[in-house]
């Protein structure tokens, strides 16, 4: 068994479990955040994104003793109480979603690319998204949605919801 | 005087039950999620009259924030993990199965094979699928056995510890071989063509007399998968008054029940189906696959049981598109008016009936394509194989025989040098067309539909890239899409 | 070198199962303030239902989606369906709840009518009001009606209905018969680059123009069209099980399977053809399944504009393309190049 200590979402949270335990499991069964999901476990979908010391990463392919003393963002993280997110805001206003399953890891894909890119193209964000595996929609209004955050978080006034 | 009476010692529950080794879970504190407190609702979704509005999802907040619970999100206290083993041979007759070692080993609850099943056969129509492979193995993905223990990791050990002997049998893999009559049935004594449907209308020897050409074009479609985001997810309980709770992503809750309460032999009222949000169906999760299993765990070990596929599960154990071998032969005249059609399709029907009646008569049905044939002549069998089992998939066949009938029809055009979109608009149905089964058709758009695409798509003239695409192109450099 | 090609399909796709019924019910109770739930046994899927079917109960009460409370997929609470399957929950599901709420629109008319001091078929439901037809100033907050029937009149407002669409069963020697309620249209047409030398298909761009009688919710109709042709560029281009000598599967894992990811989509243009179908409710039929029909074939269709091959068999691999174009050049008699 280890002991892990990750500061996930700004709070520190330990845990002790077997050495084969991954990050996505960690945060799944021991830290109850069942925002990230597993889509295959071995790192092909990215429904398991989280953002480890600013990176995006495929959780399931971690180890959970890699991730000792690290940062990790996880989409639980992502509002406050005050407010949603600009990328889950416009998300949900673009109706980017369907059945969700990979909203969490696109999103979290997405949060990294803003923060590094504020102004990205459309390549650019189909690139951000190439991890992730989305069977519902096609990527389209993910990609507006993507694009309208961006607006948002340069402090440009928002498109209206047409 | 009063003396207490003496109250036998009580003994204490946790003295009495068997203690498993188990992997101890650090206790749940609350994890930190924010709960947004405004919640601001969109205009669209206020305003009245609701049809038509541009309204946001129901579920749109929450999948964005990860509040969605899907099945592998839900915990019960207690909860088992089951995982089924699976044949990993096409075609075999299953001599035994062992299942003594996995069963001793530490923190298996539970072992279930064919056997413990009540009622070992389900199916949308033909019932030939059973709930665990008993006797037979009919795909590389059938279960033969299930575990239930206290981690993922133990059941999954358990699953290799149980011995299965076979007597392999030679499967057979191509529709075309089993479609022969001399090819072994693959469920002998049934014969390998399990379905069949015919379309007739007019005559279509006149229509071939009556054409200038006679097109014939030769199409094959592939076996996919849904590929679902959410793999297929189940958990079971019972309550001390014999019902079972199973929550499932089975998209057809009411049949599921029906299966349930038939494989088990137990009364629908003892039975409730509970579905969550779901990550994704696309026609794969339409009929029962573990539902039964864990529900037999769950009785035996008296405790909650969750399953999950993993994601080649769901490739070799859920169904697939049935892959299509289409014969097309058209006649037609020199201007372009189509005078017979005569269509033969074959369906890989995979190990197991499952949805293939529905997508064998949509197929039939749909294969002469949107057009005015007053001659048609459409026969479409499905077959067994050794393959996965094929079942419900986006489409019904309809998308296997849209590419046949549409690239046929384009040889056609390209034969009698036409546009491709003309030869359409002379021959799609009108209001009040009949269709091929003779139904008179309402509200009936393809023409509508070709002249709007060709407008927006810029097409004009044969062939050419047109000023009107490059127009389109550029009004869009930076990549969005254009809205209506 | 690359070639620029076009392709266009177009299709028909029937609505609800193949002649067996396939019916499914649904209740609408009103609340007190005039807001509404909508219990229904149908499972959302992601393809949008119970936003669908919260808007078509608004409009029959004359609300808004978001006093319509759905709760949905549990066989203890929810009337049965026979599940999101064949395209059929917004016509058959959607006509069940319609009809539904109808019942409690009535019911609440019936209460209203005294008290508005006309009778009930004088009246309609809009705006969060029960009001008098040509009349709007007589009027009554639907809340104030709802909550009357529940402490006057004792009578709390409440509906329960079902749909199953008609059909004829088909003549089993001719197939002859009305085995759907309704059908929807549509055309696809696409723009790919096909690249000579290594036989890889771009999808450049595809227009679609789809029929779903009304639609309820036309963002939520774009999302069903741009998923479909995801779904259909996979299976034109990518994606295929494939099986060993023995009959297992070789790529049973997202590494080996094939599908699109956001690098693969097309530019995508949606156009919703105008139609009305008055068998559905409020004029709608249904989009989810249709939206990935024709992909394929304009997509292959389109590879033939380009280079002039016409692959016959799914999925068009740049393999299969490249060969296909060796032969074609093959075939041909020696030319000098333009």
């Amino acid at each position: 068994m280890v002991t892990v200590t990750i500061n996930v979402n700004g709070e520190k949270r330990t845990a002790t479990v077997p050495p084969e335990t991954t990050l996505l499991r960690l945060l799944r069964e021991n830290f109850n955040l069942t925002g990230s999901k597993l889509g295959c476990d071995v790192g092909d979908c990215g429904a398991c994104t989280v953002i480890v010391d600013g990176k995006p990463i495929n959780s399931c392919l971690m180890l959970a003793a890699q991730a000792d003393g690290r940062d990790v963002l996880t989409i639980e993280g992502l509002a406050t109480m005050d407010r949603v997110h600009p990328i889950q805001k416009a998300f949900e206003d673009c109706a980017s979603l369907q059945c969700g399953f990979c909203g969490p890891g696109v999103i979290l894909s997405a949060k990294a690319l803003l923060d590094e890119i504020p102004d990205p193209t459309v390549p650019e964000i189909r690139d951000a998204l190439g991890g992730n595996l989305c069977r519902c929609t096609g990527y389209v209004k993910m990609i507006e949605a993507i694009q309208i955050a961006a607006r948002n978080m340069r402090g440009e006034p928002l498109e209206v919801n047409r | 005087m009063d003396k207490k009476p003496k109250v036998a010692e009580k003994v204490s529950p946790a003295e009495t039950v068997p203690r498993e080794p188990s992997i101890l879970r650090e206790s749940v504190i609350a994890p930190l999620v924010a709960y947004p407190i405004e919640v601001v609702v969109p205009k669209a979704r206020q305003q009245t009259p609701a049809v038509g509005q541009r309204a946001t999802r129901l579920d749109g907040r929450l999948h964005g924030l990860g509040q969605t619970s899907y099945i592998d999100d839900l915990s019960f206290p207690g909860m088992l993990y089951a995982k089924i083993k699976r044949a990993g041979v096409a075609s075999a007759r299953i001599k035994s199965i062992d299942t003594k070692e996995a069963e001793a080993m530490p923190g298996v609850m539970a072992v279930v094979t064919g056997k413990d099943v009540p009622c070992n056969s389900f199916g949308p129509s033909l019932k030939d699928q059973p709930v665990l492979a008993y006797e037979r193995v009919f795909h590389a993905g059938d279960g033969v056995a299930a575990v239930a223990a206290v981690t993922e990791q133990i059941a999954a050990e358990a699953c290799e510890k149980i011995k299965v002997d076979y007597e392999v049998l030679t499967p057979v893999l191509d529709p075309l071989e089993s479609l022969k009559l001399e090819t072994p049935g693959v469920h002998a004594p049934a014969a390998n063509i399990y379905q069949s449907k015919i379309i007739k209308k007019g005559d279509i020897e006149k229509g071939f007399a009556a054409s200038d050409h006679i097109v014939e074009g030769h199409f094959r479609t592939q076996m996919v998968e849904h590929v679902p985001l959410e793999p297929h997810a189940t958990i079971a309980m019972w309550d001390a008054n014999g019902r079972v709770t199973i929550y499932s992503t089975l998209g057809r809750i009411t049949l599921g029940r029906a299966d349930v309460a038939r494989t088990l032999g137990i009364p629908i009222s003892r039975i409730r189906i509970v579905a969550t949000i779901v990550g994704g169906n696309f026609g794969g999760k339409n009929e029962i696959t573990t539902e039964p299993v864990l529900a037999l765990l769950s009785k035996k070990t008296g405790r909650p049981v969750k399953s999950v596929f993993t994601r080649p599960d769901e490739f070799i154990a859920s169904t697939t598109r049935h892959p299509l071998i289409m014969d097309y032969k058209t006649g037609v005249t020199k201007d372009g008016r189509i005078q017979a059609r005569k269509i033969r399709l074959v369906l890989d029907g995979g190990a197991y009936c499952s949805w293939s009646e529905t997508t064998l008569s949509k197929a039939c049905i749909l294969s002469a394509g949107p057009y005015n044939i007053e001659n048609i002549f459409a026969e479409a069998h499905v077959v067994y194989t050794n393959k996965t089992m094929t079942g419900a998939m986006r489409g019904f066949g309809a998308p296997q025989v849209c590419f046949a009938y549409e690239s046929h029809m384009d040889d056609i055009a390209t034969l009698l040098n036409m546009d491709p979109l003309d030869i359409r608009l002379i021959n799609a149905f009108n209001e009040g067309s009949i269709s091929p089964t003779g139904q008179k058709l309402q509200s009936v758009v393809v023409k509508e539909s070709l002249l709007r695409a060709a407008e927006r798509f810029g097409w004009n003239g044969k062939g050419s890239t047109n000023a009107g695409a490059k127009l389109l192109a550029k009004e869009n450099a930076n990549g969005n899409t254009v809205r209506v | 070198m690359k070639h620029r090609g076009r392709g266009m399909a177009c299709m028909w796709y029937p609505i609800g199962f193949t002649v067996a019924a396939n019916p499914s019910s649904a209740v609408v109770k009103m609340d007190e303030d005039g807001t509404a739930t909508l219990l229904t046994g149908t499972v959302e899927t992601g393809q949008g239902s119970l936003t669908i079917l919260a808007q078509i109960v608004a409009q029959e009460l004359g609300i808004a989606t978001d006093d319509v409370n759905v709760v949905s997929a549990d066989t203890d609470s929810t009337p049965m369906d026979t599940g999101a399957i064949a395209s059929r929950t917004t016509y058959v599901t959607g006509n069940a709840a319609r009809l539904a709420a109808e019942k409690v629109k009535l019911m609440l008319f019936d209460v209203a009518a005294p008290l508005l001091g006309v009778k009930a078929n004088q009246l309609e439901a809009k705006d969060h009001k029960i009001v008098v037809k040509g009349y709007p100033q007589r009027n009554m907050h639907i809340g104030d009606v709802a909550n009357h029937a529940r402490v006057v009149t004792g009578e709390p407002p409440i509906g329960s209905a079902s749909f199953n669409p008609a059909t004829v069963a088909l003549d089993p020697e001719t197939g002859q018969g009305k085995p759907f309620g309704t059908y929807v249209y549509a055309t696809q047409i696409a723009e790919v680059d096909v690249d000579d030398e290594t036989g890889d298909v771009e999808v450049i761009r595809i227009v679609a123009s789809h029929d779903c009688g009304t639609p309820i919710n036309p963002m939520l109709v774009e999302g069903q069209v741009e998923g479909g042709i995801s779904m259909g560029v996979g299976f034109a281009l990518q994606e295929e099980i494939l099986f060993d000598s023995q009959g297992r599967q070789i790529n049973p894992n997202l590494t080996n399977y094939i599908m699109p990811t956001s690098l693969d989509m097309p530019e995508v243009v949606v156009d919703i053809v105008d139609n009305y179908d008055p068998t559905g409710p409020f004029g709608a039929k249904g989009v989810g399944e249709p939206t990935l029909v024709p992909t394929a074939a304009a997509i292959l269709n389109a590879i033939y504009n380009a280079v002039g091959v016409r692959i016959t068999s799914l999925p068009a691999t740049p393999e299969k393309v490249f060969a296909a174009i060796q032969a074609k050049r093959d075939a041909q008699p020696k030319q000098i190049t333009a």
